[in-house]
């Protein structure tokens, strides 16, 4: 992680706000495709919860999802690790399709992180073995290198000092914190974040979302499920819309919040800013 | 404070203490919890009067002068370990000193001694003393033995007031310094206080049964000895606390404890005359072969790159070694074999650089060490004779059945649990099977199968003594009850630890050995603590298949000496307060499991 620039930014303190913000001036066009999704469909029983879902999402592209409760956000971001499996159409991730091959989802999985809403931290494990975990047993690191790794990924995320507690020590934002460390551990390329902030006290979205700005700037592909609007516009490259499992409009930031073009965004919008 | 620092700053806040509750005087505390009320005083008074009236009966049975205690302390070699050959006692008494070996050991390495502080103790000694005077007032005691006895809790009470008069909180000993106390005046009271001199009675031939005195030289040197050896091994445990790392010593003593029942168990029922000619002919050699060649394969399997095709070769190994047993072979090629197939199935998920691979291929020898010795060891006739046919009997019976059941039974019931739970129909269908079929059966029903219809069953040339049949006949009861147990921890493992580990990439065989696992044995000690409880008292049903364990030893053997003839009353009291004994230690040990591996939790 050391060739990482985003190491020398401020970190979980105030510090990222002030930078410019990644996505309005940048161009992705030529940029390779990292998750390829076509007509993705998904039943739970009778109900459809992913209709005909189709969007690309490039190299570097941070995506916010939005919609009500119930859209099936986060069903489709959990079936790019394949947490949840798709039943129509295909999901192609950095060139690997996700079929039941068995060795493609384990390979995906590794180059995929994902971060829960109620953190899934391992309740019997260490902050530091719980980070050092995957990378020794998964990516068969030497114990030294993984746990080098860890305390500098802790120092990134702002809670070195807390290496050696137990999860339960922790409050929910250093949770969420170790949990994003934990991910980043398997060095993935895309990191997808699922409600991420809906368990937290108020007071400790911002030290969350403060690093997943670093890690926006840093230049990692994200795909982000979230109900924090300030995050969308000041973040995201594109935001996608989502209603009744189906992808109602996507946009830039500005456009999306400034002149939305359905009448069901514009609905949305008004019922939450 | 620090959790809060990220949002108070570098504001400190003054600590407050919460304040005190004050401590009620005895009388007061009296007041409030026994004669609050009315309806509180009455309960209080015929309560008292009940427990009393128990009291009273209880020891006015225990001390009524017609009681023939003279039974149980004859027959104390009996009920341990029945018709063992006196002549081979030494051995028994190498089985004691390891295990107290490893158990002081292992108190000093994982610092079980916790502080007590001098005045709690007093009070704990006071309120003691108090009992002990109440009791001997109820007692139906001569003039004499009454005014011993009151001192004596004179003394002990006094000691205790004076420890809580005279002694301030930061004066403190330790529970291992009591213990260590304790045991001491114990065995020191062996050479002082006349128990008696009580001879064993072994033939059936008349004679004076207890002569005045101290007890028997052959019973008082060794357990002094043992003291000895117990602290020194606790002094040993502390050197090598301090200067080996911790971890490492913690596994190797808990790899001792596991190896310890099959080699104590050896060494008490045998002492093989080793063929050397044939040792090094054949086992030896075959050692070897297992050793190097395995080591090679195991270094291929282990490495992270080979993948798909080491499964395969893997899977193929557990083939040969399951065809072993269809041709005739040694013992120690099918198991070594065996042995290969677990270690080179493992071999994926412990993967890893050249470390790890070491660290494997080191363990995979010495685990082939250990077989390999074991199976030769047992494949050599023992010169041990014992009269009779049971090898042992009694207490030792009752400890060997319990302790190999558990044993046995711990790793087949997480087998069943896992199968039960995994997503492999088959595996799902034959462990739901297996473990509705047996546990709708009696355990007098399989104990009665394995003693005597299975050894009818065994090919030509195999045989299995009968006691090896009822515990493997118990441990299969045993391990489908476990299954249940572990099943309910791993239900109690949340989904999203599941997801979780899914999520970084881990294996299923990962995912269950380092997440899920841990969890759900945590979440399911008190059902398995009380379930090994349940496994130690109901081996007294051996008695119904005529295995002379302590319980049958004490309802039809010490009743039918000439000597003792009725004494069924004294001996069973006797022997339900050795099972009392052992089942209120492990309660107390699953208590302190469950504090100390609750420090992690949530």
């Amino acid at each position: 992680m050391t060739e990482n620039p985003a190491d020398t930014a401020p970190t979980g303190t105030t510090g990222a706000t002030s930078e410019p913000a990644a996505g309005q001036t940048r161009d992705l066009s030529g940029a390779r495709d990292m998750i390829v999704c076509e007509d993705v469909s998904k039943w739970y029983g009778d109900f459809r919860a992913l209709d005909k879902i189709s969007a690309t999402i490039k190299e570097q592209e941070v995506v916010v999802v939005l919609g009500p409760s119930g859209s099936g956000k986060s069903t489709w971001i959990r079936c790019i690790n394949r947490l949840e499996q798709h039943q129509e159409g295909r999901i192609v991730v950095d060139g690997v399709e996700l079929t039941n091959d068995l060795r493609n989802i384990e390979k995906v999985r590794s180059e995929v992180g994902i971060v829960f809403q109620q953190f899934n931290l391992f309740p019997h494990l260490t902050v530091r073995d719980n980070i050092t975990l995957a990378p020794i047993w998964v990516r068969k690191r030497p114990r030294a290198e993984a746990d080098a790794q860890a305390m500098a990924l802790l120092e990134r995320v702002g809670i070195p000092e807390q290496a050696d507690k137990y999860p339960g020590q922790l409050s929910g934002g250093q949770q969420q914190r170790v949990a994003i460390a934990r991910a980043l551990a398997m060095e993935p390329k895309i990191m997808l974040f699922d409600e991420v902030t809906s368990a937290l006290d108020p007071e400790m979205v911002k030290e969350v979302l403060d690093i997943m700005k670093t890690l926006a700037l840093s230049g990692m592909t994200m795909m982000v499920v979230t109900h924090e609007m300030g995050f969308a516009k000041e973040v995201a490259d594109r935001v996608i819309f989502m209603e009744e499992g189906q992808i109602v409009e996507q946009n830039t930031p500005e456009l999306f919040f400034s002149n939305p073009t359905e009448d069901r965004t514009k609905l949305f919008l008004s019922q939450i800013l | 404070m620090s959790e809060l620092s990220s949002v108070t700053g570098n504001i400190t806040i003054p600590y407050t203490p919460p304040p005190e509750t004050p401590k009620l005087p005895p009388r007061e505390w009296v007041k409030e919890n026994l004669f609050s009320s009315k309806f509180n005083s009455i309960l209080t008074v015929v309560s008292s009067i009940l427990l009393l009236a128990i009291a009273r009966g209880l020891l006015s049975f225990i001390f009524n002068p017609e009681r023939q205690w003279n039974a149980t302390a004859t027959n104390l070699r009996l009920l341990m370990t029945q018709a063992y050959p006196e002549s081979q006692y030494v051995r028994i008494w190498v089985c004691a000193a390891i295990l107290l070996i490893l158990t002081s050991v292992s108190m000093a390495i994982w610092r079980t001694a916790r502080v007590v502080a001098l005045p709690d103790l007093g009070r704990r000694l006071l309120s003691r003393g108090a009992i002990l005077a109440l009791l001997t007032l109820l007692a139906p005691f001569s003039g004499r033995a009454t005014l011993i006895w009151l001192l004596t809790a004179a003394v002990v009470a006094g000691v205790g007031e004076g420890l809580r008069r005279f002694t301030n909180d930061d004066q403190a000993t330790t529970t291992l310094t009591l213990l260590l106390v304790t045991l001491s005046g114990l065995v020191g009271s062996l050479w002082v206080v006349p128990y008696g001199h009580h001879s064993f009675l072994m033939d059936r031939t008349p004679r004076v049964l207890a002569e005045p005195g101290t007890v028997a030289m052959t019973t008082k040197l060794p357990w002094t000895i043992m003291l000895l050896i117990a602290v020194a091994a606790y002094f040993l445990g502390g050197f090598l606390r301090e200067r080996l790392p911790v971890n490492a010593t913690r596994i190797t003593v808990l790899l001792l404890w596991l190896m310890a029942p099959p080699f104590l168990l050896y060494l008490v029922l045998r002492d093989p005359s080793f063929e050397m000619g044939h040792v090094f002919g054949t086992d030896i050699p075959i050692f070897g072969v297992y050793a190097v060649l395995g080591s090679a394969l195991l270094l291929w399997l282990s490495r992270p790159s080979t993948g798909e095709a080491g499964r395969i070769v893997a899977a193929l190994v557990l083939i040969v070694g399951c065809a072993t047993f269809l041709t005739p072979m040694r013992m120690i090629v099918r198991l070594d074999m065996l042995l290969l197939a677990a270690f080179a199935l493992a071999a994926h998920t412990f993967s890893g650089g050249p470390r790890a691979q070491k660290r494997y291929i080191f363990g995979w020898l010495g685990v082939l060490v250990v077989m390999s010795w074991m199976v030769t060891a047992i494949n050599t006739p023992s010169t041990v004779k014992v009269p009779g046919g049971f090898f042992i009997g009694g207490l030792s019976l009752t400890l060997m059945v319990a302790i190999f059941t558990i044993v046995i039974s711990f790793p087949l019931g997480l087998a069943l649990a896992l199968a039960r739970t995994s997503t492999m129909p088959i595996f799902r269908l034959l462990s739901t099977w297996f473990i509705e079929f047996v546990r709708g059966i009696p355990l007098i029903t399989i104990l009665i199968f394995f003693s005597i219809m299975v050894p009818l069953f065994l090919p030509k040339g195999m045989h299995l003594s009968e006691v090896t049949a009822v515990v493997i006949g118990y441990a299969l009861f045993s391990s489908a009850y476990l299954a249940e147990n572990v099943r309910g921890g791993l239900q109690s493992v949340d989904r999203g630890q599941h997801e979780a580990a899914a999520a970084v990439g881990m294996t299923t065989a990962q995912k269950t050995i380092f997440i899920v696992l841990p969890q759900a044995l945590r979440a399911a000690i008190p059902p398995l603590v009380g379930h090994c409880i349940g496994v130690f008292k109901e081996t007294s049903l051996l008695a119904i298949i005529g295995l002379f364990d302590i319980l049958y030893i004490a309802r039809y053997v010490m009743p039918n000496q000439t000597e003792f003839m009725g004494s069924t009353k004294e001996n069973v009291l006797f022997v339900s307060a050795i099972y009392w004994i052992f089942t209120y230690q492990m309660s107390k040990a699953s208590q302190r499991l469950e504090q100390r591996t609750g420090l992690g939790e949530r």
